[in-house]
């Protein structure tokens, strides 16, 4: 039950950004229209037996880490890591795969941020929430292949792979760093999976269960993820890297598989507010829903529409600008644009799409394009839907079936919503929006401290 | 192969364990305990084993490990038994 008045804010954020240097350099590229997208040499070298070629990826050397490969299974396999910058101990790096090592720095960012004490990072009342997509990874295809096709023993592939590569890993390697006391659990819901963990820690706080928590999607860079979708025919290709995340965009023709971590820290906001927190946003709503239409791929309209029914049922207020999903495929960005007018009307608010600029973070991406809209609140300023040039003058082919019961314009008729560069604007409200494989839709919304 | 040149090709193993502190590794004797003395964590034994039986060229019986003490005599020992066997 939802203890009425009870609020929570977000005080803290931190995280790994493709190309970036930190969340300063992130929020400096973003808001200059730059593009995080490279091509990706881990994916070129395989020649064309991969179809994509771009990637917003993160090397080890870009996060200050350095592998220590194993003597015992295979040349390329990280052991464990050294940390350059001395930031997270020997110990808990033996425990830890990138993703899970991205999101201890990404915890240690937020913290520091937030400006909680030791006492209250190690309660009773602090949990940690944090997941990922788990598309694949080098540890268990390594460990998988010295047994399986090797014939090695067991013992040879170590004995960290499963911690390094269990379900919730990036929640377990934060709550052994930070020493929290409180839960510590992982959401999965695929694409949706870092606004879920989000969801879910303010629900948490909301519920009175904690105080405070540590949460968000981490997804660890990984040919292992990254072919699984290339396989899929899913991913752009044949466009300039800088090019290649187009949502809305006429020429879309997939989405750009990327990696990296978003971490946010929540408080119940009277305690952040009387130790005087700077509260970088106030949480409104979360909803999540599923689509109830048996399909594991499609988008549904009808249940896009169900979620954001529930996202404004608590106050009915509109947002300024909606951060929406767009992930740059054909089906995906045009049934999210219709529902969204459907439910918003035509004007009156700005769409912003994220992924344009660093592509599709998988398992992060709820979490890392939540720390773009709490960047939109801080600067005042919407990030733009990239490379969105051409929007179809022709109405899509599911708008002129005759089951259709959404808005009949194309998209070219709302031009006006879709900025291609980044502009000031006042905005008090944002919302959030991420959707994942099995129908399942999250929307939360956050308004700046009034 | 003599017992102080295991000693030593044990220490060369856990120098690379990044876990154990390199400063403990200065005078490591066959009644050094990996556990306490080292602070090994219980975790890491199975890794130094492994890494054992790859650089003295020997395999050991699962239940020799099982049976293993924690002290630097306890794999010297092994060793020198896995080598008899080959």
């Amino acid at each position: 039950m939802q203890i009425t008045g009870r609020k929570v804010a977000v005080v803290g954020m931190g995280g790994a950004f493709p190309n970036c240097s930190d969340l300063a350099d992130f929020s400096e590229k973003l808001f200059s229209n730059q593009s995080l997208i490279r091509t990706w040499d881990k994916a070129t070298e395989h020649g064309g037996k991969v179809r994509s070629s771009v990637s917003g990826f993160i090397t080890d050397g870009e996060m200050g880490l350095e592998p220590v490969y194993s003597t015992l299974v295979s040349n390329n396999f990280p052991e464990t890591y050294i940390d350059k910058y001395d930031r997270i101990p020997a110990g808990n790096l033996a425990t830890a795969d990138v993703g899970s090592i991205w999101a201890m720095l990404g915890a240690q960012d937020a913290i520091k941020m937030a400006g909680w004490m030791t006492s209250e990072t190690q309660s009773e009342k602090t949990g940690v929430v944090i997941g990922s997509g788990t598309g694949g990874n080098l540890i268990l295809r390594t460990a998988w292949h010295s047994f399986f096709e090797l014939g090695k023993k067991t013992r040879l592939s170590g004995s960290h792979t499963v911690d390094r590569t269990m379900t919730y890993r990036e929640a377990a390697n934060v709550s052994c760093l930070i020493k929290n006391q409180g839960v510590c659990e992982a959401i999965g819901s695929a694409c949706a999976t870092g606004l879920g963990n989000i969801g879910y820690a303010y629900r948490l706080i909301k519920f009175g269960v904690q105080d405070r928590v540590i949460a968000g999607g981490v997804e660890g860079t990984s040919l292992e993820t990254f072919i699984g979708f290339d396989g899929m025919q899913v991913l752009s290709r044949g466009f300039a890297p800088e090019e290649s995340s187009r949502p809305f965009d006429v020429n879309r023709n997939g989405f750009v598989c990327s990696f990296g971590g978003g971490i946010v820290a929540l408080e119940e906001y009277e305690l952040a507010k009387a130790r005087g927190a700077n509260i970088i946003g106030v949480i409104d709503e979360y909803f999540n829903n599923s689509d109830g239409d048996g399909d594991m791929f499609y988008p549904s309209f009808e249940g896009q529409k169900r979620m954001w029914k529930g996202l404004l049922s608590n106050d009915g207020i509109k947002p300024d600008v909606v951060k929406v999903h767009g992930t740059s495929t054909p089906v995906g960005d045009s049934i999210e644009l219709l529902s969204v007018v459907d439910v918003l009307g035509e004007e009156g608010y700005h769409i912003s799409a994220p992924k344009s600029q660093f592509g599709h973070m998988l398992g992060a991406a709820g979490s890392v394009e939540f720390i773009t809209a709490l960047l939109m609140l801080k600067e005042q300023k919407v990030l733009p839907c990239l490379n969105s040039t051409t929007l179809n003058p022709e109405p899509e082919a599911f708008q002129k079936s005759e089951k259709w019961a959404g808005p009949v314009k194309p998209l070219a008729a709302y031009r006006n919503l879709i900025p291609q560069q980044s502009f000031a604007k006042q905005i008090n409200r944002i919302a959030c929006l991420n959707y994942g494989f099995g129908g399942t839709n999250s929307a939360i919304s956050i308004s700046k401290d009034q | 192969m003599e017992r102080q040149e295991i000693i030593d090709g044990l220490v060369e193993i856990l120098k690379t364990v990044r876990t154990i502190n390199p400063e403990k590794l200065v005078g490591v004797t066959e009644e050094t305990d990996f556990i306490t003395d080292l602070n090994a964590p219980s975790t890491e034994m199975i890794n130094i084993i492994a890494k054992t039986e790859q650089k003295f060229g020997v395999e050991f019986e699962d239940d020799d490990i099982d049976d293993l003490g924690s002290k630097v005599k306890n794999v010297v020992d092994l060793i020198l038994k896995a080598k008899q066997k080959a």
